[in-house]
């Protein structure tokens, strides 16, 4: 009788065990599995902008008597130093997204070592760097899209429209990926937190 | 002091493992907490957080109190203009003031309640784990401001020739210099978040390792 209880009970372990290992597995594929979609929304987000250019005809009048003289304007994302900074930004969260998943990989799902410590100290770094690439490119694409009148800087969407749209794309993807790594440093932490 | 037996069991299980006592001098409300490293996160946490209060607070007073009033050229030379420059006139400035507006809050609360978990250490593994949750969400929102701000202030710096929008901080030097200086200790505000979020993981995964 005893043995049998003692057996139920080492069964019940076994079973909670197995519970939380396919847990953990299921919580290290979706760990995986995010940070390459935030591998894949930084690339997208920097070749978007990184490909941004739009030339356009605009008349200008130089003498009111004569008929306006064409002249061929281009739109290119590094005449904005926040638009440069922003692909940069991406360009490297790309770069460590790669090294993030090779190292998440080496690390084998362990909880405590130095390497986890090390991948969460530059996922926050990440976040930090994209999150302000995101702010200055939203805010000079603001400035573009609405002017400011105060200090007199006209807006320039309204001739280049196409431009304009596609920083507006390239500012939502990376968005959503600086959210993705959010979510991830949250992941981790609760992680930690977990382990008993 | 109100100290319950169990972090004296987990102060025993913690001295060893670190061996060493910790140089910094306790505050004098923790003499009786015994030199645990434990105890050392916990202050060091409450120092950061003040920290992290002073670096908001400091950013958003100084961009509050950047109005400049100048005498501006007019079309012809011999007018000109009064003209003012205030950080309402760009949203991202706006923006700037009311996101670390809003961490500056958020570090009052967490200063108060962290002090409280110092002075009564009991079961707040839950609650430092909350706070690590929102300094992440923090840690965006103040790092994007930072990235607002510099940007827009980098082109009030050396204008963009291409989309012929002139530089204005030939004209409103103090206001610049007030920019320049609050995006400065956001840049601040957000490394210390950095180190505030390092530490919370520090402390969990050293109390989750017992």
């Amino acid at each position: 009788m005893e043995m049998e209880q003692m057996n139920k009970v080492v069964g019940d372990e076994e079973k909670e065990r197995d519970v939380k290992v396919g847990m953990k597995r299921k919580l290290r594929y979706t760990e995986l599995f995010i940070r390459l979609l935030t591998l894949i929304l930084s690339l997208a987000a920097a070749i978007i902008l990184g490909l941004d250019k739009q030339t356009k005809v605009v008349p200008i009048t130089l003498v009111s008597t004569l008929p306006p003289i064409n002249v061929p304007v281009t739109a290119k994302y590094h005449y904005l130093s926040a638009f440069t900074y922003f692909v940069v930004a991406n360009a490297i969260a790309c770069s460590y997204g790669g090294v993030s998943l090779i190292l998440t990989l080496a690390n084998k799902g362990r909880k405590n070592g130095c390497l986890a410590k090390a991948i969460i100290m530059l996922d926050l770094i990440m976040v930090a760097v994209l999150a302000s690439a995101n702010g200055a490119a939203a805010a000079v694409g603001y400035i573009g899209h609405e002017g400011n009148k105060h200090v007199r800087w006209n807006k320039v969407c309204n001739v280049f429209g196409r431009f304009c749209n596609q920083v507006l794309a390239a500012v939502g993807v990376s968005l959503l990926g600086s959210l993705l790594l959010i979510f991830l440093v949250m992941l981790a932490v609760l992680k930690v937190q977990n382990k008993h | 002091m109100a100290s319950t037996d169990k972090p004296e069991v987990e102060n025993v299980a913690a001295a060893p493992e670190k061996g060493a006592v910790p140089p910094a001098a306790p505050p004098p409300e923790l003499k009786s907490e015994t030199n645990t490293p434990t105890s050392y996160l916990a202050v060091a946490e409450v120092v950061l957080r003040v920290l992290l209060f002073a670096t908001t607070v400091t950013a958003v007073v100084v961009m509050v109190t950047s109005k400049q009033t100048e005498w501006i050229p007019d079309r012809l030379p011999p007018f000109r203009i009064r003209n003012s420059s205030r950080f309402t006139d760009s949203p991202a400035f706006v923006y700037f003031v009311a996101a670390l507006s809003v961490a500056g809050l958020y570090s009052i609360i967490s200063t108060l309640l962290s002090i409280l978990a110092l002075l009564k250490p009991g079961n707040w593994k839950h609650l430092v784990s909350h706070f690590v949750v929102i300094d992440v969400l923090l840690l965006g929102i103040v790092a994007s401001a930072t990235g607002v701000a510099g940007g827009v202030a980098y082109i009030g710096l050396k204008g963009n020739s291409h989309s012929r929008w002139l530089k204005i901080c030939n004209i409103y030097d103090t206001f610049c210099a007030h920019v320049a200086s609050a995006t400065a200790v956001a840049l601040v505000a957000s490394i210390v978040l950095v180190l505030l979020i390092l530490l919370s993981v520090f402390t969990l995964s050293r109390r989750s390792l017992k």
